[in-house]
């Protein structure tokens, strides 16, 4: 057998078994959780796990179950500030790349402000903004603000200028006007890193919700996680946290089902 | 239709190297309604040409003008139509949407040079109004460009090397359609390319630009009937349009 021939012949082994393989290890993933929840489940009650420590599965089920209307409540609460602040980080990111975009020497100027609000850790704003603006809302949705504001900025202004140069040079030959070249071409450019930005700041937007909430607040879910872990009731803080990693699960499945309904070109 | 008229042009490019002079003092008359096409060794000046008369880049001294015009005024008139090697299709918009873009921009609507849909027709789309780029190939995604720069009705065609990428046969059906297209239109065309048998098919006149900074070498007219499709004959030309890019021809 020539060596070419023997590759060949390799090459059609592995793709035949490469197939049912992957779909054994999809099969063995989407068995991973329930798995994971049972062994957890086993380990705790078989080694005798005080509940303070790690609680078993089953309890922090029962804790959202009894306690649903409480949860219910602060998980509004959360997702109410988290959609507030996410909303308005991305409306300011969006409205200094397209300024930046038309206006290329305000990047220069604007974006060592940028970076130094970046570089202020999360937790030394969290406790000033909550005794600026009290336990209301409003520190919560600036604290989310603030968190996702710096990736959404970065990467529109990524996508507004990652343009085909050819079809710019195509514009410039029809007379297009700046505007022109930022509906026609510019702004349709950065759709698919619309979508990039949505699924980088939704977890992010929950973070951002839930530290301000931590540091002092009358409702939702990082009050409940605080409540809990000052009286080490692990169910209720585990609880708290299985909330929200459902809610960025759920937000990041959104985000991507809306990239597949709108970007249908094959970017 | 306009004229085009480069006079005592010069055009200089700073580098890391220094400064490049592209030309010293390049001069050239196209005929109206005529169909020149510009050879040359590569980086030799003529894409720097086509944008210079397109009002894209300006030169250093001389003028350039279309008419009684400056690339400017005819750019802002839309009368210059502009075609790349790249089709330059916009991704999100389908066949049809990407030809009618060249209706859109510019502030106001133009009228169509021809209706649009005939005009998909006239290059062979029919049936793809609907498909987005991606789902064409590279000589469909060429139609589609070809259709877009003629949809305006421009006076003048600027076109650097459009079918540089395609395969042999595509690029052969395709200088068949330019040329079918070309005489309905009768536009003033300047043709940039380095593959002389494309020159030998399509040029009324064939300009051979050379040398550091770029002078005219050679500069002939290509009498033949159209549509040309004696092999031998066009065989003949491309021998003499090497010779002139050898230095054999003045």
């Amino acid at each position: 057998m020539s060596p070419g021939a023997f590759l060949q012949a390799f090459a059609r082994l592995v793709l035949r078994t490469a197939r049912p393989a992957q779909r054994w290890l999809r099969a063995m993933l989407s068995l991973a959780l329930p798995a994971a929840l049972l062994a957890w489940e086993l380990a705790v009650h078989a080694a005798q796990v005080p509940v303070y420590l790690v609680p078993p599965p089953s309890r922090i089920l029962a804790v959202l179950w009894t306690e649903r209307a409480f949860y219910v409540q602060a998980t509004w609460v959360t997702l109410g500030e988290a959609i507030a602040g996410l909303a308005l980080g991305m409306g300011i990111a969006l409205g200094l790349a397209v300024a930046t975009t038309f206006d290329p020497p305000l990047e220069r100027a604007v974006m060592p402000l940028v970076i130094l609000l970046k570089a202020i850790p999360l937790v030394a704003i969290a406790p000033i903004l909550t005794l600026w603006f009290g336990f209301g809302p409003i520190p919560k949705v600036l604290m989310t603000a603030l968190l996702t504001f710096y990736p959404a900025l970065v990467s529109w202004m990524t996508g507004l200028r990652a343009i085909d140069p050819a079809a710019l040079e195509l514009m410039q030959a029809w007379n297009a006007s700046d505007w022109e070249v930022f509906r026609y071409l510019r702004w349709p450019s950065a759709w698919p890193y619309t979508f990039t930005v949505l699924k980088t700041a939704i977890p992010l937007a929950f973070i951002g919700a839930v530290v301000a909430e931590w540091t002092g607040a009358s409702g939702g879910l990082g009050r409940a996680m605080w409540l809990a872990q000052t009286n080490l009731d692990m169910p209720r803080l585990f609880a708290a946290t299985l909330i929200l990693a459902a809610l960025s699960l759920t937000g990041y499945a959104i985000a991507g089902w809306g990239e597949r309904r709108v970007i249908r070109w094959g970017a | 239709m306009l004229e085009i008229r480069i006079r005592h042009v010069r055009q200089v490019f700073s580098t890391p190297q220094g400064e490049w002079t592209v030309f010293e003092d390049l001069n050239l008359e196209i005929p109206s309604g005529s169909f020149t096409v510009i050879v040359g060794p590569s980086g030799c000046g003529k894409s720097t040409m086509l944008r210079m008369v397109a009002g894209l880049l300006h030169p250093a001294a001389g003028e350039v003008r279309l008419g009684a015009f400056s690339p400017e005024e005819a750019r802002a008139a839309r009368w210059i139509g502009w075609m790349g090697q790249s089709p330059a299709l916009l991704p999100w918009r389908t066949v049809e949407g990407n030809i009618r873009l060249a209706l859109e921009v510019n502030g106001r609507s133009l009228r169509p040079a021809l209706a649009v849909q005939e005009l998909i027709e006239l290059v062979g789309l029919r049936g793809f109004e609907r498909a987005y780029p991606h789902m064409l190939s590279g000589g469909m995604q060429q139609r589609v460009a070809l259709a877009r720069t003629l949809v305006s009705g421009p006076r003048v065609w600027l076109m650097d090397e459009p079918f540089a990428a395609l395969d042999a046969l595509t690029r052969e059906q395709l200088l068949e359609e330019v040329e079918r297209l070309w005489q309905q239109f009768r536009a003033t065309v300047l043709w940039v390319t380095h593959d002389l048998y494309e020159a030998a098919r399509l040029a009324d006149e064939v300009v051979v630009l050379a040398g550091r900074p770029a002078r005219i070498r050679a500069r002939f007219s290509i009498p033949d009937a159209r549509p040309r499709q004696d092999e031998r004959r066009i065989g003949e030309w491309v021998q003499v349009i090497r010779q002139a890019l050898a230095g054999g021809v003045r």
